[in-house]
Order: C-alpha cells, then structure tokens, then sequence
C-alpha cells in the first residue's frame, strides 16, 4: 500500500481524494464524477458509416440509477419522441401520435436510434461502481499513456447487459480513456473512449464520447455534450407519466 | 367547434406566459402492384392484377402557454387505382385505417370518390388541453391513444393498431372531453365523454360514449390497465395486464362488450389477447401476439371494420437492425381456426436525416379454410414501395 501511496503517477488521484489502492473506490470516484446523484444534459449524437452520417439532438435527465427521461429534439422524423425509465419499467411516448407504449425492460439491450449507443447507455439503468466488482489489472501503455486498468465483472445479482468491462483510467485524473465491453464469452465487443474533459458544476466530465464496435471498424457513433448540469433539481413530478405526456 | 379556434388564439394572445409554437408534418408516397386471390371471385372481387398508388401528409401544428397547449393535424391523402371503378374491396385494406376520425361529432372532413380513386380531407386532430395541478384536461378532437397491442389492441376501441398496415403515421381522432387525474405515481385515471354521428348522415342523433381508462403500477414489474363504460351502444370492461420478465415482457388483454343496449339485434363479443416482447440482442427484436376475436354475427363478413379477419391468431414479428440505415421486420400471422397464414415484409431504409424508404411486401403463405371466414378470400398479394418524409 505505502509503495503504492508513493507512486508519481496517481499522487495527482490521491490528492483528489481517491483511494489509489482501491479499485471500488477508484469508481466510485468516476461515479460521482460523470454519473453525480443527478445530471441534466444537451447533446448531439452523430452516427457514422462511411458512406452516411446522422446527427441527433438529445436532452436527457437522470436521477441516480431508477430514474431517467430522454427527449429527442433533431431530426424531425423523431423530434419529441420521449423514454422514460422508472426502476424496471420503460415507455416510448410519440408525441404526434400521442401514444404511449411501455416497452419490455430487455430494450435496455436494444441499440438507440440505430447507433452504436444501447438504451442503457442512454438512460443510464447500470452504475459502473454498484454493479460490478472491481479489480485493478496491471498498468498499460497505448499509444506512449501510460493507463491504470481496472477489470470490472459484473456481481451476480446485477441485472447489466455486460459481464465484464475494463476500464482505462488516467493517471493525471483518475478519469477513464476507454472502457472495452466484453461478452459472455469474454469476447470484446465493443470500446468507448472519453475525451476533452471539462469542468461542469464542479464534476469533471469528458465531453466527447465515442464508441466503436468491434465487429464493424468502419462504424462509430460519437456524443458531443454540449452542457451537463450536475446541481439540477427536478421537480417532484419530473420523471412521471404526466410530465412524460405533457408535450 | 368553429367558436374554438378563435376562443383558443384569444387566450393565447392575452397570457403573459411565453408561447411556444411548432410546426411538423411529413408526407409520404407509395405504389405498389397486386395480384389479386383467384378466390377473390367467388366474393365478386372480379380482377387479377392491379397498380395502386397512395400518397398521404399530415401537417401537425402546436401552440403551447402556460400550462396548455392547442394542438391540430391535417391529414390528406389521395388513393389512386383502376380498382375504384368498380369499387373494389381491396382499395380498403391498401388504404386502412379508412376512417380518420374514431367517434365523429364534427366532422371536418372532405371525402370524394370517383372512378380512378379518393381523395380525402380531414382535421382529424384539434384540442385544447390544460394541465392544472394533477389535472389534465382536454377537449376538442383528439387522439386516445393507449395500449400495448400492437397487431390487436381490444381495450382500445378509438384507435385501430397499425402494427400490420403500410400506413403508419397516422392516428384516428374523437370528439369530446377528457379528464385525467394523476392521482399519483402509481396511479393514473382517464375519464372520456365522446360523441359519435353516423359518418353518412349528420342528421342522426349522435352515440355517446362515456369510458374510463386506469393505469396503475402494481410493482416495478407488473402493471394493470382497466377500462369501463358505454361505447356504441354497447357496456364494455375489460383490462391489460404486463409484466416485465427477467428477459423479457409478458402481456395480456380482454374486453367484454354487451350485446346492444337499445336491443337492437346484436350478440355479445369477447376479445383476448396473450403477448410476449422480448429485445433478443441490440439488433434482433421479436414480439409475439396470439388473440382472439368473438366473430360478431351481425357485422360485416364477421368482423366490421377490424384489419384482422380471424377468430384465433397467432402472429409472430421478428424485426432486426442490420445497420443504421436498414432495418428488416418480417411478419407471420396464422389463423389457428381456418389455416390461413399471412406473411409481411418490409425494410425500411435511412436516406438521409429526415427521408426514408420502404420496400414492402403482402402474400397469403397458406390458403387455409375460407369458408367460415370469407373475408380472407379477400387477402391479395402485393409489392410495394415507399418514400416519406419529415419536416
């Protein structure tokens, strides 16, 4: 532990407050950091092949890990649609039909609006730090960065889409570079990388976000937030059927 | 009705809140060539191949201030075939759901047919609605949207499931009141008083219907829906149950509807439905729906108006998302009584952010029993396409 303590490179995390030696704690720090008990954010979505591309403009808002609700706002073809997520149950609202739709909670897996995004990426229903058990791996370098590696398989309980994700910390932040998801047959499926870390509300929070399935090299879907309020108070009646229909 | 508009444009101009408004709408195209059943003939549908052409928009507008809004929808379509000489029966299956409007007091509509097809007109969506509190109030004509079928939805009798249809943007209206109470978060009650005209001659006396609709979260995982009321001339109740599966959604409705309450000659009618939903993998999606349908003696070809000309079914819809810009849905429904099996088709495809693309097709893959159900003699065979887009 003293050894560990002493190290130069994740003096910089120490000095934040994170157990350095702890890989639980090391996450729960990134929970606070990106998740926070609540967020309200702006952001653009832009799925990309090498022939097309589509942008998506996306509101969403979280209370910890039961509570979300997600607002399309570009392009028109989807303009309004609205999810909202309450424990384990999901509905769709399209608002130029006024109808609602509760959707089977197994959509958490379902890919969002055609990207490499899934539902559960989007209303956030896992929590990096509760789900799964933590473990540090030894260190690696990519491209000349030097990463913390931090093995994270899911508890047995949980009810996540992903077994076993690693994340790639940095050691000037403690904040993750990428996270690579694998499935059941620890096969890598898919890798989302962080970048451009900003201060919002006194949470550090990368602002770009990409994510790059690994069966397709030639596809990726990127997230550009455009603002993330962490000190955001809800109404009592936000995430609810009313305030779901009320558009 | 006509008191509304300006009534609503008053209140809006003299609140002090900001008024946001919005304006959407899409239009779509389709063509699409059939071939016709070879016993279509024996229910006088006397034709082999033919070319039928649709194209359809809805123009959505939105006033929102303070805690209401004023919504409307124009929905055009015009219907083009040589079938319409002899106003052929298939033309309603290409152009289904045929009636816009649900429970019609208004009417706001324009419908002409000629000889090469029909054109129609309509207003099919314009409310008022104010939220006060856990209230919400609405009134005007307006959508009543709800239910998890999506190739049968029984419990709700306002809107016809599209699931099965190549038209899909579209929604039917009903004229009245609504009332919700959100009485918490676990509980919500709708409360309907809707009128409806015999849509041929407005000199009739209008039908009431006076229909309550609960929503209520039992648990995380399972939630009821109930209906009661007084719909057509009929007293209905019925309810929908879900409940959300470690892996997936299981489902079920039912509706009981009185024969006729002014005893005109009519039977009763029992509807059921049994669903399973589950998401397979981030692309597959599948959904199972297994129904049925008491054949109504007194109603056309035994079901009225229904897209579903089957006692029993079972239909199974397996959709996959093989890239972002294509998605494939293929479609089995069975008639469990008769044999008669139907096969959908579709892909839809992304051209461009707001333009995309379908490439349908409709076969009977099994004959199946007419006899007992002469309307599936009806069922023809079809390829199509399809282009809209959104604004």
């Amino acid at each position: 532990m003293f050894k560990n303590l002493l190290r130069k490179d994740v003096m910089f995390c120490v000095a934040l407050g994170v157990n350095a030696n702890n890989a639980d704690e090391w996450l729960k720090y990134v929970d606070a950091q990106i998740r926070g008990d609540r967020s309200q954010s702006e952001m653009v979505m832009t799925i990309e092949t090498p022939n097309w591309s589509r942008t998506l403009e996306i509101e969403s808002d979280v209370e910890g890990k039961s509570q979300a609700l997600s607002t399309i706002n570009s392009p028109a073809k989807e303009k309004g649609i609205r999810t909202l997520r309450i424990d384990n149950n999901m509905w769709n609202y399209f608002p130029k039909l006024k109808r609602k739709v509760a959707v089977s909670s197994s959509m958490l897996l379902a890919s969002w609006m055609g990207s490499d995004f899934t539902n559960d990426d989007i209303l956030k229903a896992s929590s990096m730090s509760e789900d799964y058990h933590h473990k540090f791996m030894p260190d690696e370098t990519l491209n000349g960065v030097k990463y913390r590696v931090i093995e994270n398989k899911s508890k047995s309980d949980a009810k996540v889409m992903w077994p076993k994700i690693v994340t790639y910390a940095s050691t000037q932040d403690c904040l993750p570079r990428f996270y690579k998801y694998y499935d059941k047959e620890n096969k890598l499926k898919r890798t989302l990388s962080f970048d451009d870390i900003k201060t919002f509300d006194g949470h550090k929070f990368p602002v770009s976000w990409v994510m790059k399935p690994e069966d397709d090299n030639t596809k990726k879907t990127s997230i550009l937030y455009k603002n993330i309020k962490f000190n955001v108070k809800f109404k009592s009646d936000h995430f609810s059927q009313k305030n779901l229909t009320d558009k | 009705m006509k008191y509304l508009l300006p009534l609503l444009i008053l209140i809006s101009l003299n609140s002090e809140a900001k008024v946001e408004s919005e304006l959407s709408g899409n239009l779509e195209v389709q063509g699409r060539h059939a071939w016709n059943n070879p016993e279509a003939k024996d229910v006088f549908q006397n034709w082999d191949e033919a070319d039928f052409y649709l194209a359809y928009g809805n123009l959505n507008g939105k006033l929102e201030f303070d805690n209401s809004r004023l919504e409307a929808n124009w929905f055009a379509r015009r219907s083009h075939s040589n079938l319409y000489k002899n106003d052929y029966l298939a033309t309603r299956i290409y152009n289904f759901p045929n009636s816009l409007v649900a429970r019609n007091l208004f009417k706001l509509e324009y419908k002409d047919q000629d000889r090469n097809g029909l054109t129609e007109s309509v207003l099919n969506k314009v409310f008022y609605e104010w939220d006060y509190k856990e209230h919400r109030i609405a009134f005007g004509r307006m959508y009543v949207n709800y239910g998890i079928g999506e190739i049968f939805n029984p419990i709700n009798p306002f809107n016809q499931p599209t699931g099965l249809t190549s038209i899909q943007q579209v929604a039917q209206g009903s004229d009245g009141l609504s009332f919700t109470y959100f009485a918490n978060d676990k509980h919500t009650i709708h409360f309907y008083a809707l009128g409806d005209k015999n849509t041929e001659n407005y000199q009739n006396k209008f039908t009431k219907t006076l229909w309550v609709h609960g929503e209520y979260e039992v648990s995380d995982k399972l939630q009821i829906n109930y209906v009661l009321g007084e719909d057509q001339r009929r007293a209905k109740a019925g309810g929908q149950v879900s409940y959300q599966g470690e892996e997936a959604m299981y489902f079920g409705q039912l509706l009981y509807q009185t024969a006729y309450l002014d005893n005109k000659a009519s039977s009763n009618l029992w509807d059921a439905l049994l669903g399973y939903d589950r998401q397979l993998s981030s692309k597959w999606h599948m959904r199972f729906e297994g129904g049925y349908q008491k054949r109504n003696e007194y109603a056309a070809l035994g079901f009225g108006s229904r897209f579903l000309p089957t006692e029993y079914f079972a239909a199974l819809a397996l959709v996959d998302e093989i890239h972002p810009l294509v998605k494939l849905t293929g479609t089995f429904i069975n008639d469990i009584k008769s044999g008669f099996t139907y096969f959908i088709a579709k892909s839809t495809f992304s051209l461009g952010q707001n333009i995309e693309a379908d490439i349908f097709g409709y076969t009977p893959i099994t004959k199946g029993d007419a006899v007992d159900n002469p309307a599936q003699k009806l069922v023809t065979t079809d390829l199509g396409v399809a282009l809209r887009a959104f604004f």
